[in-house]
């Protein structure tokens, strides 16, 4: 399988441990990911809130870089914020009058037929959920595993076509496949505050804890997240959550493809797990001798 | 309860027109059933809930509309819009009217959400993708407060998670679309 490659700005910096783990883990599938040539911003939430006709053509010139990058017909985005930003554009350009417009933006062709997919709807929905059973080599042996999808993954079902928008599912046959088991738990599409990360804290630190909290009160041992938003929230602010709100959060947060990695006996240097702000050196060491035990 | 006098309520028949022009939105659609407000993850930092947002619109309330912290305060998390039984875009229809606001030039509740917008927007215009310690490291500066989650910016940059040296993409594209964009929306 071939498909094209779009990053997005996170994955070139604070979510570089999903880039590289996600790289790895489709190269040992045997998907072949190329990156969209010249790739730009998609604009994530600050064009959406500020100018309309950019938000939209931003997207469109991406789209447009995918048709330049070969003959190829689906595009991949790791990242839950541009994927949402793609498949937007996808909706609001089947309109006529816009499509002209962004076409005038962008100085090219805005080309309609290709899919957008998130990285895992490549993995479970291209691959199949049972083609990666195959590939493990070290099951996750029990883990507990609370799936966080966020906002944009699945939400607004319009954009994204999903049909399980409020309770999916996706994530945890994938878990289950890896030999984990996917609790049940309350908050995996609630907004952990990502658009606000960087102006509003007080919200994030609040929409951030009650995730924690909800994904311990169940408890589960990691939580499994497919957005570099997400993750710098769930991941970097536990120790901002736990001096404000007087808490000991302490849950190793990793993104689904580090944890296909690990089932797959990808080593965990080689995925990237050593820039995770929330230390999972311990957490896994104490989960191979525990496993050794059995 | 801050009681509004009919006499004070200013109606600007215009605005529902404004937002459903630039956004294909028709607030006139809410019948406000409260399901956006009841759903919404932000409502607890609010002045007033979505779903009053939406009377505002209807009754061409701009100045509660655009006063009111609210429309600062949605994180587009997209739960309204989903579960709107109208099939409202309510989401689209907030930043609709932060759009019109940023316009404007309206105060926001607080100046730092829009500003954020304006650095990362002049930053793809310039460099065609966003630079994070960039715009942490203006944001903080600018909005007075240099040294926000220093710590955590710090273990960032141990853990290599921060990339120092900005990319730039085809800067001379870039700003030629952004200024393309511009004479097209001057056009309308």
């Amino acid at each position: 399988m071939k498909l094209a490659y779009y990053p997005g700005c996170s994955l070139r910096s604070s979510g570089a441990e999903y880039d590289i783990s996600m790289r790895k883990v489709c190269a040992a599938l045997g998907i072949e990911l190329v990156e969209v040539k010249d790739w730009i911003c998609c604009g994530s939430s600050p064009a959406h809130q500020r100018d309309d006709l950019m938000s939209v053509a931003l997207p469109a010139k991406n789209l447009a870089q995918v048709r330049e990058t070969g003959d190829l017909k689906e595009v991949c985005a790791p990242c839950a914020s541009c994927y949402s930003r793609l498949k937007s554009a996808q909706k609001r350009l089947e309109d006529d009058d816009l499509r002209k417009d962004v076409e005038v933006v962008i100085d090219s062709k805005y080309p309609d037929d290709i899919e957008v997919l998130h990285a895992l709807d490549v993995i479970t929905d291209k691959f199949g959920v049972d083609a990666v059973k195959e590939k493990v080599v070290k099951n996750l042996n029990g883990l507990k595993v609370a799936c966080y999808y966020g906002c944009l993954m699945t939400r607004p079902p319009k954009v994204t076509g999903k049909g399980q928008f409020e309770n999916p599912t996706q994530m945890e046959s994938l878990i289950e496949a890896l030999g984990g088991v996917g609790v049940d738990w309350n908050m995996k599409t609630s907004c952990c505050g990502a658009a606000f990360a960087l102006t509003k804290r007080d919200v994030v630190l609040e929409l951030t804890r009650k995730i924690l909290a909800d994904a311990e009160s169940v408890g589960a041992d990691v939580i499994s997240v497919g957005c570099p938003l997400c993750h710098a929230n769930l991941d970097g602010r536990q120790a901002q959550i736990n001096s404000k709100f007087n808490t000991n959060f302490h849950i190793p947060i990793f993104y689904f493809t580090e944890l296909m990695g690990l089932a797959m006996g990808i080593e965990a240097k080689d995925l990237g797990l050593h820039k995770h702000i929330t230390e999972v050196g311990d957490f896994l060491q104490e989960r191979v001798r525990h496993d050794r035990c059995r | 309860m801050k009681v509004v006098k009919q006499q004070d309520i200013k109606l600007d028949s215009s605005f529902a027109d404004e937002i459903a022009k630039r956004s294909g939105e028709n607030v006139f659609l809410c019948y406000q059933c409260r399901k956006c407000a009841s759903g919404c993850p932000s409502r607890m930092f609010m002045d007033s809930t979505p779903t009053e947002l939406m009377r505002y619109a209807q009754l061409g309330m701009v100045d509660e509309a655009m006063k009111k912290n609210t429309i600062w305060y949605c994180v587009s998390c997209q739960t309204c819009s989903t579960r709107c039984p109208q099939d409202i875009d309510i989401a689209h229809v907030i930043d609709t009217m932060r759009i019109i606001g940023q316009e404007k030039k309206l105060k926001a509740d607080d100046n730092k959400l829009p500003l954020f917008n304006w650095l990362w927007m002049t930053m793809i215009r310039f460099m065609g993708r966003a630079y994070e310690p960039g715009i942490v490291g203006s944001l903080n500066f600018l909005s007075g407060k240099p040294t926000k989650d220093m710590a955590l910016g710090m273990k960032m940059i141990k853990k290599g998670k921060l990339k120092l040296l900005p990319s730039f993409k085809k800067p001379f594209a870039m700003m030629k679309m952004f200024s393309r964009a511009k004479k097209l929306k001057h056009l309308k």
